[in-house]
């Protein structure tokens, strides 16, 4: 609000000021004297009603001064301007209607039924308006939830049809993009001028600030915003704004982060449902316009993925419930078939395998990452599909036993890594294993004398996906490796069945894939152990293992990417190398996907987990899609008017004179000053000087 | 001044005549050893007190037995500030005696009690308080006719003047005082009563029967003047514009609350409060004064 002097000039009156403070220092002296005996009690008399004397002089005097100064400002002509005045619609020819169909329109106030929300009040309304529209108006119709969409490519002569589209506007789970929106309808306009009719909520402190720039592009191409404001009276929301899991003493411990975005304190029960169907509840008080927060413990085994922590509140449901990712809680176990135990544990064939497998040991496995278990090849019948993942196969002498199993396995989308050795002969594993050989094995090679460090490694490609996470380090590591004796393939092609990773700096294959079904198996020609090389030995060697188990489908800390998002932007997934065949299912069912090259995107409609998988595969990732919070916050922010009104305050301000209201003031003061000063007159003691008595006092007590 | 001496001696005769008018006789006038009834003698009691009749007849020692002697000293106690000189007629420095001022009733009250003990043989002093033209501001109790002469001429030489310092001429009195005197105060008290109220203590030690006439002029207490004016008090000041109108409610408030803290005050020392109007008849006041010494 601010005001102005129109006739500033008329304040030099302000000298009239002077009068009554000349009129109340004036006093009325009375001449005749008479001699009283009883002066004593005057006196006291005096002094009683001194006080109240003093009171009522101060307040003729700001009476008086009061009304001289109500009339010199009435002169002056003082004007009040503040925003509010929403211009009425009509005139330009050209009307652009902007709905805001964001997530905090889904509010209903209290007492109305549950399709009573600000949408389909505003819906209406923008329905009736575009049909109320004089004949021959262009009209245009834009929505603003997640991203400003057209609902009418251009500007349209037919207000039947715009207002059909409007009444097939949906409520969304998005956020508001009013900037978005405006700069739309804008481009609707054309620059030919016109009017914007905005249907918004005006929610929340960011929506309407964030368009003052397009506001200004709008008033300055001759266009017209025209808010129809749809605030509701009593705004109040409860949403779950943040959720986070974290270890905890007994297990693990989601943090819940509530928000109360009401007029009053509130308890409210916070459940946390896990994806094995779990549910613990925790209740919370939040202070109105305040968050809490809650720590729920959640078991220990868990299997991962995303997890809903959710409120009961009736206005906004969407917001209700945060989707959050738990780590999976346990191991992804991994076969370890060892096929040279060796008379001491260093001595085994698996000893360097089996510590790179699990480094922080297994009790550290069990909270993640991975378990291995080691057996001998009469073990295989441990093996289990629906727990395994991996099998590694390390300097087996005898590989018919296990075939079958493995090839099933690997069939079924397992992942095997076969080592060699001196125990493996060309016939038995050609014959046992031709499936799953990239190409017959030939012999063993012997690439070093006696004392000689043997040939190195070539450095791997970090392209591949097995080798990916050495881009960032590591990848010379591979390049330390030496070996000595190597088991050679047969000659083959390259194929989508059959890859090369890595060979030695003299061009020997050291690790061949072989794709079955939809499981592949990855051949070291080398051993897992010290006998052929010096690999166990090198940096490279553990996190290429734990790279090696991840590539092939098992967890090493959890199941698939981990990706969060919101309703209504677009997600992007980076996919494993050679994946083509993707679905992504949401909280509705299966949502539309594209995939491109390596990567698949979606947008989200509805906030819940969206799991992106490739058929037969683990997950590829989990992406826990939640609503913008900024659409909770539903009590009413800056208002779009008075955001106009800083751009275009001639268009917005309401004005008013208190010229003659002043001058009413004045009289009624006027008339109050009088009755005041009447009752002075009344006053027994004309005048008195209290001072001056109690040093007369004073001076007769001495 | 003879002339005003003769008047006052005149007035109080005419006023202690009026209200003893019936045959009232003094009790001062007969013996002053008053038989009151026998009783058996016993060693220690004044041979002189025998009735040696009585033992020449029945051969018994019997005592007289007598009513103890009772004199009664009295000290009037006059107000004689510049207040005092005012009220309904009262306006010049020496306002006739009776001209109805509070000055002119407090010395006719003062002489009428003195021209009574006079008259019963009892000792009356005289103590002023504040005014000038007197050399005797303290006349001792004494009887005798030229000592109520002396009173009246003190009296009537008075001028009231200055302030009347109530505490410190009671307080003063009171050194001087026998012990059961009678004091009559004559005042319009006008002076705070916790100014004088203390004083009264000296009285109090000595048993005096304090009887205090409080003179006031009705048209002060009701405030009783046709205009605005600048009311002034000729003991000093700086005079105050009052419109009586206006504020006589209110001074009527003040007026109750003075006179309750009067009566509080006299009170707590037993004294007697004898409130007495300048218009009134003063054979009333004079009565009121003299109760239990008829």
């Amino acid at each position: 609000m601010s005001g102005a002097l129109l006739a500033p000039a008329a304040l030099a009156l302000g000298v009239l000021l002077v009068g009554p403070v000349l009129a109340h220092m004036a006093r009325q002296q009375p001449v005749r004297r008479v001699p009283f005996g009883a002066m004593m009690l005057l006196r006291r008399l005096v002094r009683r009603l001194e006080r109240r004397r003093r009171i009522r002089d101060l307040l003729l005097l700001l009476l008086r001064i009061l009304a001289v100064l109500l009339v010199v400002l009435a002169v002056s002509r003082p004007e009040l301007r503040w925003p509010g005045g929403a211009p009425e619609l009509g005139g330009t020819g050209a009307v652009v209607v902007v709905l805001d169909n964001s997530l905090s329109m889904d509010l209903r106030d209290a007492g109305q039924s549950a399709e009573e929300t600000a949408l389909s009040r505003a819906r209406t309304e923008a329905i009736d308006l575009v049909r109320g529209l004089p004949p021959g108006t262009q009209v245009g119709a834009v929505t603003i939830a997640g991203t400003a969409e057209r609902l009418t490519p251009t500007l349209s002569s037919d207000p039947g049809a715009v207002a059909a589209s409007l009444a097939r506007v949906q409520q969304s789970q998005a956020g508001t993009d009013l900037r978005g929106g405006i700069r739309e309808a804008r481009r609707l306009l054309a620059g030919q001028g016109g009017e914007v009719v905005v249907f918004t909520d005006e929610a929340g402190p960011v929506a309407v600030p964030a368009a003052t720039d397009e506001l200004s592009l709008l008033t300055d191409q001759g266009g017209a915003l025209v808010p129809r404001a749809q605030r509701s009276e009593d705004a109040a929301n409860v949403a779950v704004v943040d959720a986070r899991y974290g270890s905890g003493p007994e297990g693990g411990s989601v943090r819940v982060r509530v928000a109360n975005y009401g007029p009053v304190e509130v308890e409210v029960p916070v459940t946390v449902e896990l994806p094995d169907g779990t549910e613990i509840t925790a209740f919370v008080v939040i202070a109105p316009g305040d968050t809490a927060e809650e720590a729920v413990t959640v078991p220990r085994v868990s299997d991962g993925g995303v997890g809903l922590a959710r409120v009961q509140d009736g206005r906004l449901a969407a917001d209700d419930a945060f989707a959050f990712h738990l780590p999976r809680v346990g191991a992804s176990r991994v076969l370890v078939v060892d096929g040279d135990p060796g008379p001491t544990p260093t001595a085994s064939e698996v000893y360097f395998l089996e510590r790179a497998l699990a480094p922080w040991g297994a009790t550290a496995a069990m909270q993640g990452g991975v378990l291995p278990e080691l057996t001998s090849p009469s073990g295989i019948s441990a093996l289990d599909p629906e727990e395994h993942r991996v099998v590694f196969l390390a300097n087996v002498s005898e590989p018919a036993p296990l075939a079958a199993r493995l090839i099933d396995f690997v069939r079924t989308g397992g992942g095997l890594v076969i080592g060699l050795g001196d125990n493996v002969t060309a016939e038995r594993y050609n014959g046992a294993l031709s499936l799953l050989l990239p190409a017959p094995l030939r012999r063993v090679r012997s690439l070093a004398n006696p004392g000689e460090e043997g040939v190195g490694t070539e450095l791997p490609d970090v392209g591949l996906d097995l080798f990916r996470p050495f881009a960032r380090g590591g990848r010379t590591a591979f390049g330390k490796v030496r070996w000595r004796r190597l088991h050679t393939l047969e000659p083959y092609d390259e194929s989508d069945q059959v890859r090369t990773l890595l060979r030695t700096r003299t061009g020997i294959p050291l690790l061949v894939e072989r794709r079955l079904g939809q499981g592949r198996v990855l051949w070291l020609t080398g051993t897992f152990d010290r006998d052929w090389g010096d690999f166990p030995l090198q940096a490279a060697f553990m996190p290429w293992v734990q790279q090696v188990v991840r590539y092939l489908g098992a967890d090493t800390g959890g199941g698939g990417l981990r990706e969060t998002g919101r309703v209504g932007e677009t997600q992007t997934v980076t996919l494993p190398e050679g994946v083509l065949d993707v679905s992504v299912t949401g909280p509705g069912g299966a949502v539309p996907a594209q995939v491109r090259g390596s990567t698949v995107s979606f947008e989200p409609i509805k906030a819940g987990a969206y799991l992106v998988e490739t058929p037969g595969a683990p997950p590829l990732a989990w992406v826990a899609v939640n609503v913008d919070p900024q659409e909770s916050d539903v009590r009413p922010g800056p208002s779009l008017i008075e955001t106009a009104a800083e751009i275009d305050p001639e268009r917005f301000l309401v004005r008013l004179d208190l010229g003659a209201g002043l001058l009413g003031g004045a009289l009624l003061l006027a008339l109050l000053q009088a009755l005041v000063a009447a009752r002075r007159r009344e006053d027994p003691t004309l005048d008195e000087d209290e001072d001056e008595d109690v040093d007369e006092e004073d001076r007769l007590a001495s | 001044m003879l002339a005003r001496i003769g008047a006052l001696h005149l007035r109080a005769r005419q006023l202690v005549d009026g209200f003893l008018h019936g045959g009232h006789v003094s009790r001062r006038t007969a013996s002053n050893v008053e038989f009151a009834d026998f009783k058996e003698y016993t060693p220690g009691d004044p041979l002189r007190d025998l009735d040696w009749r009585v033992a020449a007849r029945s051969d018994r020692l019997v005592v007289r037995r007598h009513r103890a002697e009772t004199e009664l000293a009295a000290t009037l106690v006059v107000d004689a500030s510049a207040d005092i000189r005012t009220g309904s007629a009262g306006r010049g420095a020496r306002p006739p005696l009776d001209d109805g001022s509070k000055w002119a009733t407090a010395a006719t009250l003062a002489a009428t009690v003195a021209y009574f003990l006079q008259r019963r043989a009892e000792p009356v002093g005289l103590a002023v308080l504040g005014g000038e033209g007197v050399r005797w501001p303290w006349v001792p109790p004494r009887t005798g006719a030229g000592h109520l002469a002396q009173i009246l001429g003190v009296l009537a030489q008075l001028r009231p003047a200055g302030r009347a310092q109530l505490g410190e001429g009671l307080q003063s009195l009171g050194q001087r005082l026998r012990r059961r005197s009678l004091v009559v105060l004559v005042s319009d008290l006008m002076e705070e009563p916790s100014e004088w109220g203390p004083a009264l203590s000296a009285l109090g030690a000595r048993a005096a029967d304090l009887r205090v006439v409080h003179l006031y002029d009705p048209r002060e207490f009701s405030l009783d003047f046709p205009d605005a004016g600048r009311f002034w008090s000729p003991e000093g000041g700086d005079p105050l514009p009052i419109d009586p109108a206006a504020a006589k409610s209110p001074f009527q408030a003040v007026v109750s609350e003075y006179l309750d803290e009067v009566r509080g005050t006299l009170g707590s020392w037993r004294a007697q409060h004898v409130l007495t109007p300048t218009d009134a008849p003063l054979e009333v006041a004079v009565g009121q004064i003299l109760r239990g010494l008829l």
